[in-house]
């Protein structure tokens, strides 16, 4: 397939004057389009890492490529973020980058995922990919490679415009990190895609290749109805068949490599007059390709998780010690004045002395995003009795304070003493800003006024940067910061 | 943000998935998706997948497999 990439922003106005001059012997020279073509686009979207069933993806490709059909392949965004052996490879994303080059893709929509590791990495990526997002404004220079749209064309003559857009938040950024889309800026998606209209004209097929959540691609099909075909992804919305909705066929993939979506469109004079979609359940497929099966081998070696991150003076063990590390991580990473780790959630019972990235995952394995709250002490006490409630046992781990549960013999609790780290009582009369993962969050029934926020990072990302800072581990010899006493204990004390 | 689950209005924090509105709106219903024995779709009968991402203002139901007999 050949691509014809959108002009960057600086060469706009002047491929605009020039489309004036040759509009009309441009239209005149193009190749006449066949009576009917038959094309198939494949699509996936948000696969998160997940690359075992490229293999079978790289099979049906082929199959269809040698069946004789004009056949594209696009990525819908979000293929970073969820796995350890991509996203700890070095560089990071890379055999992302390597599988999609050799399943031949065609068009790539940014998530907001594909900013997890940077821009330096994600330019990479758009150098070898058409790579396009319509409403992300790049500083001057920062991200030459980013189009709005692409013009890819198919046998005959056909062309085939594809647009991209991504989500925005309420906060005017994707869900990402904000200090990883610094130098760009970004309009609401559907505002944006206004304007795309006029782009209709420009090709016989006319397709979205969008990143903002099944409900916002209805929205854009009740907007545009010169759309022929809107591919979306962000919400794992596993569509099949693919919708009809104001006349725009509307198909998206699920997530995770689970299924490979398939669009068909019959072009005939010059226009899409037949169109349809659905998924293939990749786990229901036979046949892989072997040099991507061997080439998905090789990247689970992923030599990097070997990798010593940090050395101890003595091994880190207990839910205590291992506690009080994770959220010191956290605290750190964020400028939080407290941070809470559930006991469910550490993995391991000990550390070795030579830590390695795989120890630290083995550790951590549920990539939870940590979540932010503004909370008073009397919340926090709030957050700590329901860890409590069907124990009579400590569950939260803690940094930036400690605190002690006392119960009476029969295990009620009777009162939660909250004190800073010099010991002195937490300040009942103001707010601090506490960190958790989104698990405790959403699982833990306790009082707060402030919903919270997602900080974008992962407890297992905070902790590996946390370790990899060089942070003297000695403090964690025979820490302990939260404590259950029940009657007699506490009379024995 | 606030979405609905099964009719029920939801209030969690922004940038929340799938999963944390259904484990804050029901555990019981939680573990039934994660044994596989329901499903969540969106409001137009799609299936989501526990880690899909969310806008405020959308609409999930909880919804048994066709075919699949749950017991609670």
């Amino acid at each position: 397939m050949k691509r014809s990439p959108s002009p960057g922003p600086a060469l706009r106005l002047l491929f605009g004057a020039l489309l004036v001059i040759f509009l009309l012997p441009s239209c005149a020279s193009a190749p006449a389009a066949p009576a009917e073509a038959h094309i198939v686009i494949f699509h996936s979207n948000d696969v998160h890492g997940k690359i075992d069933n490229f293999a079978k993806v790289a099979a049906i490709i082929d199959a269809e490529r040698k069946s004789g059909d004009d056949v594209f392949f696009f990525s819908d965004g979000d293929n970073f973020s969820g796995d350890p052996v991509i996203d700890r490879y070095d560089p990071p994303g890379e055999p992302m980058l390597e599988l999609l080059q050799r399943l031949g893709l065609d068009a790539l929509c940014l998530g907001n995922h594909e900013f997890d590791y940077g821009l330096g990495i994600l330019r990479k990526f758009a150098a070898r990919f058409p790579t396009v997002s319509a409403n992300i404004e790049a500083r001057p220079g920062s991200f030459p490679e980013l189009r709005p749209w692409v013009v890819l064309k198919a046998r005959g003559g056909i062309r085939i415009v594809v647009f991209g857009l991504i989500q925005v938040e309420p906060n005017g950024l994707p869900s990402t990190l904000p200090e990883k889309v610094k130098d760009l800026r970004f309009s609401e998606p559907l505002g944006k895609a206004l304007e795309l209209k006029s782009l209709r004209s420009r090709g016989e097929v006319f397709i979205g290749l969008v990143h903002i959540g099944y409900e916002q691609d209805r929205l854009l099909a009740q907007k545009i109805p010169e759309l022929d075909v809107i591919v979306g992804g962000h919400s794992h919305t596993r569509v099949d068949p693919a919708e009809i909705v104001n006349g725009v066929l509307v198909a998206q993939a699920g997530s995770d490599n689970l299924y490979l979506g398939r669009i068909d469109l019959v072009v005939r004079n010059g226009r899409v007059v037949e169109k349809k979609g659905r998924l293939i359940d990749l786990s229901q497929a036979r046949e892989e390709d072997p040099g991507i099966k061997a080439l998905i081998a090789k990247f689970h070696q992923n030599p990097a998780l070997a990798r010593v991150i940090a050395r101890a003076p003595l091994e880190i063990s207990g839910k205590n010690a291992l506690g009080s590390l994770m959220t010191d991580a956290m605290r750190r990473a964020h400028g939080l004045d407290i941070a809470f780790q559930n006991n469910g959630g550490i993995r391991l019972t000990r550390l070795p002395l030579a830590i390695t990235l795989k120890d630290v995952y083995t550790l951590d394995p549920f990539g939870n995003p940590i979540v932010q709250l503004v909370m008073t002490p009397a919340e926090i006490r709030s957050l700590i009795r329901s860890s409590c409630e069907k124990r009579t046992d400590i569950d939260l781990q803690v940094s930036g304070m400690s605190y002690i549960v006392r119960a009476d013999s029969a295990h009620r609790i009777q009162e939660i003493v909250l004190r800073n780290p010099d010991g002195s009582p937490l300040a009942e009369d103001r707010t601090y800003k506490v960190g958790m993962s989104s698990y405790i969050a959403s699982f833990y029934k306790f009082a707060h006024q402030d919903p919270g926020r997602s900080l974008q990072t992962t407890t297992v990302d905070d902790l590996i940067s946390y370790l990899e800072s060089g942070v003297d581990l000695s403090v964690y010899r025979d820490v302990r910061r939260a404590f259950w006493e029940e009657a007699a204990t506490a009379a024995r004390n | 943000m606030h979405v609905k689950m099964n009719g029920q209005t939801i209030e969690i924090f922004a940038g929340a998935k799938v999963e944390d509105v259904l484990r804050k709106y029901s555990r019981a219903e939680w573990a039934l998706v994660r044994k596989n024995k329901k499903r969540v779709s969106d409001a137009y009968g799609h299936e989501i997948g526990l880690d899909g991402e969310l806008n405020g203002g959308e609409e999930m139901v909880t919804e048994t497999h066709a075919g699949a007999e749950v017991r609670s």
